[in-house]
């Protein structure tokens, strides 16, 4: 018990009765023992407000209290009991554990272990015992460019308690996808295991490729003589860029593949697949526009039949 | 070993407490205490919750209905309590693997 019953109820020697009101409702509020199962402290707050209280409330033995003539302790309660003692143990009859019904398809995992038909718990069961717990997993996020997830790269991040941590990025992971550090994060208690870093991945998106799965996309500006006359152009991919072959007469939106040159997962890799695209010459010399004119009257198409109603 | 209370003692014991208080909590079902030879037998469990009930009403400056329900809640909190606690055993007597397993599916992730 406190000395002080000014101290167990934070307030001054000066404290008016109102303020010493106050300040013991404001312990019993926050601090009731029955009110905080779970808070060790409470009851020793509680108690030593209300001696404090007792003591202080009377104006009479505050005075006597202040010139020294009586000590705190002897206005001390007679020792009580809370309800929170009693509500946990054997002997307890209040508590309820109805209402797992809400918890839909377990509600018969809970009912089963502490409903009705659950059986009495031997006497002398686990308990007291030192807990053993692994640690915490740890969250993480990440952000990574597009070509340092399909290719696989190691990214260095800063945990916040400074150490440094290598992530291994696999080859081909997709945006995401969570990757999972053994051991990284939070310390086991009572000599368990440490939890997991898991850091989870986002892929930034690329200026020209997209993922479809293991495949990679991207659009290939083709000049009009490349697509009439086919031939060889250079494409980029994954990997740096390579000799595509455009057949004769190619059009716009045509798709090629290339084998093998998308994303590799395990000993599979996916393709590329590259979508065409014509664009017209800057400017139309009249060269151009002089072979159209007399094309057109005799090789005239219809690419839009069909389209039109 | 337990001590039994009489109506008489539990209002002498539970400062702030009147009969008709007393006998308002136990009409309302709140404290519910065992009957000897037709008159109410209180145990210490009681007793507390009696305790308990009479400090709503006069710290929180709950009415006795508002008191009684937080009383309810109280028991439910008790009921988790007690259930997660055994949870709790029986997770620690598991096998290391067991608890990882569960451990990382409560984990939010």
């Amino acid at each position: 018990m406190s000395d002080d019953p000014y101290a167990a109820l934070g307030v001054s020697k000066t404290a008016t009765q109102e303020e010493i009101r106050k300040a013991y409702k404001k312990i019993a509020k926050t601090s009731h023992p029955d009110l905080n199962p779970g808070d060790a402290g409470a009851a020793a707050r509680f108690k030593a407000a209300a001696a404090a209280n007792d003591l202080l409330k009377d104006p009479d033995k505050r005075a006597r209290f202040d010139r020294g003539e009586i000590d705190a302790s002897g206005q001390e309660r007679p020792e009580r009991k809370f309800y929170r003692e009693y509500a946990e143990g054997p002997e307890a009859t209040y508590h309820t554990s109805r209402g797992f019904e809400d918890f839909g398809d377990f509600s018969d995992v809970f009912s089963d272990l502490f409903g009705q038909r659950a059986r009495a718990r031997p006497a002398g069961g686990p308990g007291g015992e030192t807990l053993r717990m692994r640690g915490q997993d740890a969250h993480y996020t990440l952000s990574v460019d597009f070509l340092e997830a399909a290719r696989g790269a190691t990214r260095r991040i800063t945990m916040p308690d400074a150490s440094v941590l290598d992530v291994k990025i696999p080859e081909g992971l997709a945006d995401g996808q969570t990757i999972r550090l053994r051991g990284k994060g939070g310390p086991g208690y009572g000599g368990g295991p440490a939890g997991d870093a898991l850091v989870t991945v986002t892929v930034a998106p690329h200026d020209s490729f997209r993922r479809e799965g293991d495949d990679i996309l991207c659009e290939l500006p083709i000049t009009l003589d490349e697509a009439v006359l086919g031939g060889k152009v250079e494409t980029p991919t994954i990997d740096g860029r390579v000799a595509l072959t455009i057949p004769k007469g190619a059009s716009t939106g045509r798709v090629l593949r290339l084998r093998g040159k998308g994303v590799r997962r395990g000993t599979a890799r996916g393709d590329q697949l590259v979508t065409l695209r014509i664009v017209a010459p800057p400017t139309i010399d009249p060269g151009l526009e002089t072979f159209f004119e007399e094309w057109r009257k005799t090789h005239a198409y219809d690419p839009r039949k069909g389209v039109l109603p | 070993m337990t001590r039994i209370f009489s109506e008489t003692e539990v209002v002498a014991r539970v400062r702030g407490l009147t009969v008709t208080r007393l006998r308002a909590f136990v009409a309302a079902d709140c404290v519910r205490p065992a009957e000897a030879e037709g008159r109410l037998a209180f145990a210490e469990a009681d007793l507390a919750r009696v305790q308990l009930l009479e400090d709503l009403v006069e710290d929180f400056d709950l009415d006795e209905d508002a008191a009684a329900m937080v009383v309810s809640l109280v028991d439910q909190i008790h009921g988790l309590r007690r259930a997660l606690r055994r949870i709790g055993e029986a997770v620690a007597d598991e096998h290391p693997e067991v608890r990882a397993r569960i451990t990382a599916r409560i984990t939010p992730r």
